[in-house]
């Protein structure tokens, strides 16, 4: 193996030697730079994989021929191999991209980039911590001289910020050292922590000078201006070197140094930390420049494995493998970010919706966003489930709520800017060029993520077991996205029940039903796909990604599978959904409540493995720690799922304004996600465990509420796929609230609601969304009359209606009269009349959504409009015959149903006398209502027709204004602002007061975070004032305090 | 009297270069003061190093003519410190040049040495 003090040597003798090389030409002299790079990533890579077979052992290099104290040393180790490949790594990358510059540039530039990556090196390996205080130098002035590459007034700036910062934070390192010798008499840091200099007296300011300068350098908040105007105003290359490769460095550094200290400094490692990522991640929420922004995230993620660094004691064995998942995730997506803003050249987020002129860069960036945030199949997945499982087993819950806070601000900004990307307006923004010099760093590090992701997850016994199949489908989606949609679509269908086919004989009942709504369901609403023309870019991968995630949470088989599949299902569904024309506010807000649920559900399922050795699903069914609390958690995390009330407000817009054929995805399958996670935790709970009876007492008010406030709702809107989505979060307060009765008529009255959802919400979503899809309007009072061109539409919505409505004959009749049998022997009755109320309120808004889109007047413009398209009209007719069947031969579905809640609630079941069913309070049929009702229906309609034969039909210009032209056409439509009586009634509980309170939220968030980033004015001299402040504090806190 | 020695003269200047210098780069609005109150600052810390090295009745860690080869060890003061002196000194040395590199471009773009003139980065 080649010596690595050879990394050291190659790179200062072509630095030097480049003064002469460079006569052979520009392109000799980079040619000859690069490869001594690749060389020094070469030395690296070769004692990495030396130590990872574990055959090697950590070695000393001596230098000048004497041991240490008397000379100076360096170590190769693992963790050294590991950190100089990665400086070394993104050092040749970083040249690559660099190209075009140092073309421009002198020569002097190479050299100094060659110094600055050795600079790196030698801070990873050195033993000795003067020597380490001369190569932070030597990295300070070269970053700082590499500012020039890209000279203007603000780099200047900066440049002079940097550089006077960093150098007074090195003289404080430096006289750390000084006494540290003067104390001691070694410079050797191995020496230094034999010693234990806070023993000494003295030692311990010594101590904290030394400390506190490296941790410094890490750019804590708030002692960090000088380094976000370098980030903000440097070269993007630049900035993905000092990202990615000194941040790295800096961060080993501590990690060594900080033995000197001893673990009483651990702890406020941690606290720095905190303050660091929380500080970063808040001032992010005001950024709209991508290079600050990316700044921000750089000095949050710093915070966050100081965080992790100050556990190291508690996390132990897991110490590196979390450190490793956050650092190299950051490392490969920072990097991969800031040479994207190089390539895209946008500084205002705004613009950075160019990015989709180039579709595959959109792709790129996503990688690395979704990466940044956590979610799978990224290595910082894996990291930060071992961490929170660690800090909750350790009992330090409230630093998980540190972590996970922070994260969720993080990826508020995030996602607006790549909400930004994928919707913003890009029409007046110019196609950005791309040089293939600086697409290679961007496809390799976006590639190395995938690869690490997939590795780091074979790395844990837990991870191992995960099935990447479903996620390699959704890359081969995205291999043939340029074939049109009808092969797409074909291949898509045939994976989903092909994997079904494969699935379905090892699950159990309630997973085998949830897995049919799933996938089988999900293969129906792709029929639609059909419809669509030419290539419909991106919608499969991301479609095929959800329900990737979908059979991942049913197939689960530990509770990190199961985390797993959640994260997929919500990334794929993310994209669904954004995918709608004016999707880009409600898409964000979907996954912001999305990321908040799952950081929720990510703590309870951290407390409910303490005391568990393994994390097998069955943990949840014996939760010893704090056991209400984390049920509450996960109940919760499943909660921003099904939309309950307070955690809503995403639904409306994220389901009105999806595609057509999206709609049906996100609402009858999606939400039935959240429900099977309820559905597990409350089989976990136990039927009878009182312990837990205020939690359901709790959630049983919540969904009765959700029932009724979703259907007030519901009244009011003029959109009709807003109507549905309201009517949505009505229904599952339905489901929610039968849940939480715990009995066993309660759940088959739940369960029927889930069957009952799925088709006729399906129904109605994939039906008018083939109406939108020929009109071009959601809003109802533009439509009217439609039954004349499209009775098939007609025909399916009122069907579904009457089931939704809950009125026999039809099934959703079935799913009232078990409910109300299951409140009233709860003895639930104020619930069981506010959901009777809300019954009422279903029928109307339903008879005004088949009144107004189907009845009266047709419009003029809709003279010569088709019936709906035959792809939505397969998966229609389908499910319509499920409804119907389910409507008069119940006992098929309660039956078996009955048997499997037995299994949890085996008292108060239903007695079934043929096709009648009996329970205490009485008997119902199916099959004799469907015939009796039938029956009476149609006497009355023969009755009608008779009657009615002579009447004069009225014509559409039958009637008029007094040759007048009202001024809002609309306010004459019979169904516009229809229900204004009854809103006079019962305004009050329209006020959004859910939505005022979570936009209070967001303001106060962002007035502080925009009040806070004026301590960054700008001066040099202040932020001198930051360090000089930061250092007293720090001191007063550790020391004095 | 005690306290006044050599070794301690040399701490309490070093200490008040630095403090200087602090001071200096917190208070001085002209570049160039702040560049020299940084200068003053890496000067206390040589003063620092040097001190740290003295012991008494010793001279200069440089064997020429006044210095006994065979019995450096015990005629010198500690070798290390003014090792790091120097290297410390090369270092301040291309720290200032590079600041000063800075200001000049600086001045050119904006006609001003004042510091608080520059704030065109910020939030």
């Amino acid at each position: 193996m080649v010596d690595p003090i050879h990394i050291i040597s190659s790179a200062l003798g072509v630095a030097f030697a480049i003064g002469i090389v460079g006569k052979l030409g520009k392109n000799v002299t980079i040619a000859v730079m690069l490869s001594t790079l690749a060389f020094m990533a070469f030395i690296s890579l070769q004692w990495f994989m030396a130590f990872f077979s574990g055959e090697q052992e950590t070695t000393q290099i001596f230098t000048a021929g004497f041991k240490p104290p008397i000379s100076i040393n360096l170590q190769m180790g693992f963790n050294e191999a590991l950190f100089t490949l990665l400086v070394n790594v993104v050092g040749l990358l970083g040249g690559i991209y660099l190209i075009d510059i140092f073309k421009k540039q002198s020569k002097n530039v190479l050299t100094v980039f060659l110094v600055l990556i050795m600079g790196l090196n030698v801070i990873i390996m050195t033993r000795d911590i003067f020597n380490l205080f001369v190569f932070m130098e030597i990295v300070s002035i070269s970053i700082a001289g590499l500012v020039f590459m890209d000279e203007n007034l603000k780099s200047s700036q900066a440049g002079l910020k940097y550089l006077i910062a960093t150098s007074v934070i090195a003289g404080m390192l430096l006289i750390g050292i000084i006494f540290a010798y003067y104390f001691t008499g070694t410079l050797n840091i191995d020496d230094l922590i034999a010693t234990n200099l806070t023993t000494i007296k003295g030692g311990g300011i010594v101590v904290f000078l030394i400390l506190i300068s490296i941790i410094l350098e890490l750019k804590p908040f708030p002692a960090n201006g000088w380094a976000l105007d370098v980030y903000e105003s440097s070269t993007p290359g630049l900035g993905a070197i000092i990202s990615a490769a000194a941040a790295t460095a800096s961060f080993f550094v501590l990690s060594k140094v900080m033995d000197i200290a001893g673990q009483e400094w651990y702890y406020y490692i941690s606290l720095i930390g905190a303050i660091t990522f929380i500080g970063s991640n808040l001032l992010g929420l005001k950024q709209d420049n991508a290079k600050r922004l990316l700044g921000y995230s750089s000095i949050g993620q710093l915070g966050l494995l100081m965080i992790i660094l100050g556990f190291r004691d508690i996390l132990g064995d897991q110490t590196p493998y979390v450190i490793f998942g956050i650092l190299v995730s950051h490392y490969f997506a920072k990097a991969g970010l800031f040479w994207l803003s190089g390539i895209v050249k946008a500084q205002k987020l705004t613009d950075w919706a160019v990015i989709r002129k180039k579709p595959f860069f959109l792709f790129l960036m996503g990688t690395f966003l979704f990466a940044l945030i956590g979610f799978p199949p990224f290595p910082s997945f894996f990291a930060k489930w071992t961490l929170v499982m660690e800090l909750v087993g350790s009992g330090n819950v409230t630093w998980v709520i540190i972590v996970l806070f922070g994260s969720m601000l993080e990826a508020v900004y995030l996602f607006r800017w790549f909400g930004y990307a994928i919707k913003g307006e890009n029409e007046h923004l110019e196609v950005f060029k791309i040089d293939l010099h600086k697409m290679i760093p961007v496809w390799i590090v976006a590639l190395a993520l995938y690869a690490v992701g997939y590795f780091t997850a074979q790395m844990t016994e837990v991870g191992a077991t995960i099935n990447f199949i479903p996620l390699a489908f959704v890359g081969v989606l995205l291999a043939i996205d340029f074939l049109p949609v009808f092969v797409k679509n074909t291949i898509a269908i045939a994976g989903m029940l092909l994997h079904f086919y494969f699935v379905y004989p090892d699950l159990d009942d309630i997973r085998l039903l949830f897995e049919v709504i799933f996938i089988i369901g999900g293969a129906l609403a792709l029929i639609a796909g059909y419809a669509y023309k030419g290539k419909r870019s991106g919608f499969y991968p991301v479609a095929i990604l959800m329900y990737a995630g979908l059979t991942g949470i049913i197939e689960a088989s530990t509770t990190l599978e199961f985390f797993y599949g959640w994260e997929l299902m919500t990334a794929g569904s993310y994209f669904l959904i954004i995918r709608g024309k004016r999707s880009m506010p409600h898409g964000l807000s979907y996954i912001l409540f999305s990321i908040g649920g799952a950081y929720a559900l990510l703590a309870g399922l951290g407390m409910a493995h303490v005391g568990h050795t393994t994390f097998g699903m069955d943990i949840l069914n014996n939760i010893q720690y704090l056991p209400v609390w984390a049920y509450a958690l996960i109940i919760i995390g499943f909660l921003t799922k099904t939309a309950a009330l307070g955690l809503h407000i995403w639904l409306p817009g994220a389901h009105g304004e999806a595609e057509s054929d999206v709609s049906p995805m996100v609402s009858a399958i999606l939400l039935k996600a959240g429900v099977f996670g309820l559905v597990l935790v409350l089989i976990g709970m136990g039927a009878e465990n009182n312990q837990y009876e205020m939690l359901t007492y709790a959630l049983g008010w919540l969904g009765a509420l959700t029932v009724i406030l979703g259907s007030i709702m519901a009244l009011f809107q003029e959109d009709a796929k807003r109507l549905l989505a309201y009517s949505s979060i009505s229904q599952l307060g339905y489901i929610v609230l039968g849940l939480a009765v715990m009995s066993h008529l309660g759940w088959l009255g739940a369960f029927t609601y889930v069957i009952n959802h799925f088709l006729y919400k399906f129904i109605l979503f994939m039906t008018l969304g083939a109406v939108v899809l020929r009109v071009g309007t959601h809003n109802m009072y533009q439509m009217g009359g439609l039954i004349k061109r499209m009775p098939i539409a007609f025909i399916a919505v009122l069907i579904s209606i009457i089931a939704l409505a809950g009125i026999p004959p039809l099934s959703g009749f079935a799913g009232k009269w078990l409910f109300y049998n299951a409140l009233i022997a709860k003895g639930w009755y104020f619930q069981g009349v506010i959901t009777f109320i809300s019954s009422g309120i279903a029928f109307l808004y339903l008879w005004r959504l088949i009144h107004t889109v189907f009845l009266g007047q047709l419009k003029d413009n809709h003279r010569n409009v088709k019936d709906i398209s035959i792809w939505f009209s397969i998966p229609i007719f389908v499910l319509l015959i499920g409804l119907l069947t389910f409507s008069f031969k119940p006992e098929w579905v309660l039956q078996p149903l009955g048997n499997m809640i037995a299994e949890f609630f085996p008292t108060g079941q239903l007695t079934w006398n043929g096709g009648t069913a009996i329970s205490q309070y009485g008997y119902w049929s199916g099959s004799v209502l469907g015939i009796t009702i039938g029956s009476i229906f149609m006497l009355i309609l023969i009755w009608l027709l008779v009657s009615t034969r002579k009447a004069h039909k009225v014509k559409q210009f039958d009637i008029t204004y007094s040759g007048e032209r009202p001024e809002r056409p609309e306010t004459t439509h019979v169904a516009y602002n229809v229900f204004e009586g009854v809103y006079k009634a019962i305004w009050i509980a329209t006020i959004p007061l859910v939505e005022t309170f979570w936009t209070r939220v967001t303001n106060l968030l962002h007035d502080t975070a925009g009040f806070t980033r004026r301590l960054y004015s700008g001066d040099g001299q202040s932020y001198m004032l930051h360090i000089v402040v930061f250092i007293v504090i720090t001191y007063l806190v550790i020391i004095g305090g | 009297m005690q306290y006044l020695t050599l070794q301690n003269i040399g701490f309490a200047t070093g200490f008040i270069l630095i403090l200087i210098g602090i001071w200096g780069f917190l208070t001085q609005k002209n570049i160039i003061k702040i560049i020299i109150s940084f200068a003053l600052f890496d000067t206390g810390t040589h003063l620092l190093l040097v001190a740290v090295a003295y012991i008494k009745d010793r001279t200069a860690p440089i064997i020429d003519s006044s210095v006994n080869s065979a019995n450096a060890v015990n005629e010198i003061v500690d070798p290390v410190p003014h090792a790091l002196a120097l290297t410390a000194i090369v270092i301040g040395l291309g720290i200032t040049a590079l600041m000063l590199t800075f200001t000049l471009k600086l001045f050119k773009h904006k006609k001003s040495l004042d510091i608080t003139k520059y704030k065109d980065l910020k939030w």
